[in-house]
């Protein structure tokens, strides 16, 4: 079969590339160049910096696969980028790597293997596709610490059909043994944990760099009573314990951001409880299911039992079994029954109940 | 698909070595391995092809020996030019006037002397690919140092009037070091320094059969210039670092072997380049860039409608045939050129372009072949 392989430079990809070609497949590499910055230069931390794509380069060359680098740079530019920015300015908590899987990465790149008369493409992300019967269903990794499904969850089972996850069976430990297996040179590199556009840096300096931050504005108690002053409300998400005037007593967690006063709220740890909420921009891998449900409202976070109801076409209420701690608006709600995953969305910041 | 089926259109960027060049280098390497600055008899050998090398390439431009300095090839050789008098002791009032439309080599330093302060004017080019003339000479001025504009242009192959422009620049100011980078156009186009009005230039020995890493610059004896790199007293104290006699010789004989075979490999280049362009132009949407300019024989750009060139690109890989789309980025990714930007392309084709280059090792019969690749991969992808 005809493979087109995403490789990033890390042992993941570099692993699926290799596997596939020991399978017969033949297979090409592309690296996805997704950031650069302002006069064309690589970043220097992250992914997608010149030292990745020269070890995919490579990983290629040493398994004697045709190579290429692709520019996503402007769709990852104005899907991405510009949306993370805006959503901290919103006072939500974005999460990129959903956003790229969900308008970057995926579509993009099967368009392009469809050109190049691909039959599949393949990428290391830690996950498992099933076809059961007629339909395509998307399962966590066996190897759960890896899990990668929550930000997969938006593949529907059409898009399924035309992707292979060849690690969804195989742990890392096992992926870096087949890396030095084959002599790839990446066997032992570190992951990258960094958010590939932002590096190592806060992602507030970041952020404010790209927006106005002459937002500031009060942070108040429980009560409204002003407690504070704050230099923008894209330096806060909702939970978030440091960097809050420090009163007597119990730790304070923000609760609540309100952009158009520009407050920022703060409570204690049990105004963050959270029983019921709302996803936006819901998307179901192939039909939606309502019985054994449970969700994870961060990557790889609990499995919490809930029941979920159709509001409207793309909205879905989630309604838990058990309050949680942890729900931020902006991040992805992703449903799942057992180990296969539903559907998601994002999780909204009009409906966030409270348990009084 | 085996690797001799593999079709090269890429001279523009580099071009296989002749076999003549390649056997120059042996035997530039098995007697004159010696320093040519040294002073015993094996190093008189070497220093004998050195100058007998510079003889044929002199001769070959029709200049003086001493004119040519060899280089590490033309980005060392239009460094030199444009940065080195862009130094301390000059007037802070000085200027240098070039083109939008330069090669990297040029206008990455041409923006160094700009972050130094220096002011620079980037003439801007005609719709048509041609320089505007106007926005040049409006850049010269008694402070005009040097003015730089390339002969040809890599990307488009689209000639310039280089002759007219200089002597319109020498009318405003007589003193201005008139520079060319004339890198792609000895590859199909005959130079006469100093009758084409040019005083210093770029030449490469990749682009017509040479090896890689050498080159020449052209300085004609009117002008000095401070030296870049600093060290030993080789190439008359001007370029430090021990001279590549080997590659030199190398370089010189492709050249020669070029100047002797010339009508004969114009002759193919551009009967190849009409057969590819004409089969391409009845069977696709296409549009030829420059094609009623004065074009290199060598260079076909070509814009195709609604087909986006990067997924081509590598298709056209992937199916034996090897063109480039614009300039690298460190990463490898095939970034829209900036000439064609310049040139005013929309931005909706800008990334709708493919260069095809032909060059010395093109046989009869590449244009037919390129065209049906290309036509088979556009079908699919388009």
């Amino acid at each position: 079969m005809k493979i087109l392989v995403a490789m990033s430079g890390g042992v993941d990809s570099s692993v699926v590339a290799g596997l596939l070609k020991s399978q017969g497949h033949e297979v090409i590499g592309v690296t996805m160049k997704l950031w650069e910055g302002e006069n064309g230069e690589m970043p220097e931390t992250g992914c997608c910096t010149a030292s990745d794509s020269e070890d995919a380069r490579k990983v290629a060359a040493k398994l004697d696969i045709p190579y290429y680098v692709m520019d996503y740079t402007e769709s990852f530019s104005e899907d991405v980028v510009d949306n993370f920015v805006g959503m901290y300015a919103k006072g939500l908590t974005p999460n990129p790597c959903v956003e790229c899987n969900r308008s970057v990465k995926f579509d993009h790149f099967i368009t392009q293997a469809k050109k190049l008369n691909c039959e599949k493409v393949a990428t290391g992300h830690y996950a498992k596709i099933i076809k059961n019967k007629n339909e395509y269903e998307l399962h966590k990794a066996d190897y759960l610490d890896k899990d990668q499904s929550y930000v997969l969850h938006m593949l529907t089972g059409e898009k399924l059909e035309y992707i292979d996850f060849p690690l969804g069976t195989i742990s890392k430990p096992e992926v870096r043994q087949i890396a030095a297996e084959l002599g790839l040179k990446t066997a032992f590199k570190k992951d990258s944990q960094d958010i590939c556009f932002v590096g190592k840096k806060d992602y507030r300096n970041f952020v404010n760099t790209r927006i106005d931050i002459s937002s500031s504005g009060e942070i108040v108690d429980k009560k409204g009573k002003k407690v504070g002053d704050h230099k923008g409300v894209h330096g806060f998400t909702v939970g978030q314990r440091k960097g809050l005037p420090g009163g007597q007593g119990q730790a304070k967690y923000v609760t609540k951001i309100d952009v158009s006063s520009k407050k920022v709220h703060i409570g204690e740890k049990k105004d963050l409880l959270v029983s019921n909420f709302l996803l936006e921009d819901v998307s179901f891998v192939n039909d939606i299911e309502t019985n054994n449900l449970t969700v994870q409202t961060r990557y790889n976070s609990e499995d919490l039992p809930c029941s979920v109801r159709e509001v409207r076409d793309g909205e879905l209420e989630v309604i838990l079994e058990a309050p949680t701690y942890g729900v931020a608006p902006g991040q992805f709600g992703v449903i799942y029954k057992g180990t296969k995953v539903i559907g998601g969305g994002r999780i909204s910041s009009k409906v966030l109940e409270k348990t009084e | 698909m085996k690797k001799s089926e593999y079709l090269y259109l890429d001279h523009a960027a580099t071009t296989p070595m002749r076999e003549i060049a390649i056997k120059a280098f042996i035997d530039a390497e098995h007697e004159g391995f010696a320093n040519s600055s040294g002073g015993h008899n094996l190093s008189r050998k070497a220093k004998n092809i050195l100058e007998q090398s510079r003889d044929t390439i002199a001769a070959i431009f029709n200049v003086a020996p001493n004119e040519i300095i060899f280089t590490s090839g033309g980005t060392e050789a239009d460094n030199w030019s444009i940065k080195s008098l862009f130094n301390k002791k000059i007037d802070p009032d000085s200027n240098l006037v070039t083109t939008n439309i330069e090669h990297e080599a040029v206008l990455a330093s041409a923006q160094w002397i700009k972050d130094n302060d220096y002011e620079v004017t980037f003439a801007e080019c005609l719709e048509s690919g041609e320089l505007d003339k106007n926005s040049f000479l409006n850049g010269v001025n008694k402070n005009t140092i040097i003015a730089s504009a390339m002969w040809a242009n890599n990307e488009t192959g689209i000639i310039q009037p280089i002759k007219e422009l200089s002597n319109d620049v020498k009318k405003k100011n007589s003193s201005t070091l008139f520079h060319s980078d004339v890198v792609q156009a000895v590859v199909s186009d005959k130079i006469d320094f100093h009758k084409d009005g040019i005083q210093s230039a770029a030449i490469s020995a990749h682009k017509i059969g040479g090896p890689k890493g050498v080159g020449a610059m052209f300085l004609s004896n009117e002008f000095k210039l401070p030296s870049m790199l600093h060290g030993g007293k080789q190439e008359l104290e001007r370029r430090a670092g021990t001279v590549n006699v080997a590659g030199v010789a190398s370089f010189a004989s492709a050249l020669q072997e070029q100047q002797n075979n010339f009508d004969d490999e114009i002759m193919i280049m551009i009967k190849e380049k009409e057969e590819f362009e004409n089969i391409v132009k009845d069977n696709f949407k296409v549009k030829v860039i420059g094609e009623s300019e004065k074009r290199l024989a060598h260079i076909s750009n070509i814009q195709f409608e609604k087909v986006n060139s990067e997924v081509l690109m590598v298709d056209l890989d992937l199916n034996g045939l090897g063109v480039s789309r614009g300039s690298a980025c460190a990463s490898g990714a095939q970034k829209p050129s900036h000439v064609l930007e310049a040139m005013g392309v929309n931005k909706e084709f800008i990334n709708n372009h493919l260069r095809f280059s032909f060059g010395w090792s093109t046989d009869l019969g590449d244009g037919k072949k390129a065209a049906k690749i290309l036509l088979d991969s556009l079908e699919k992808i388009s």
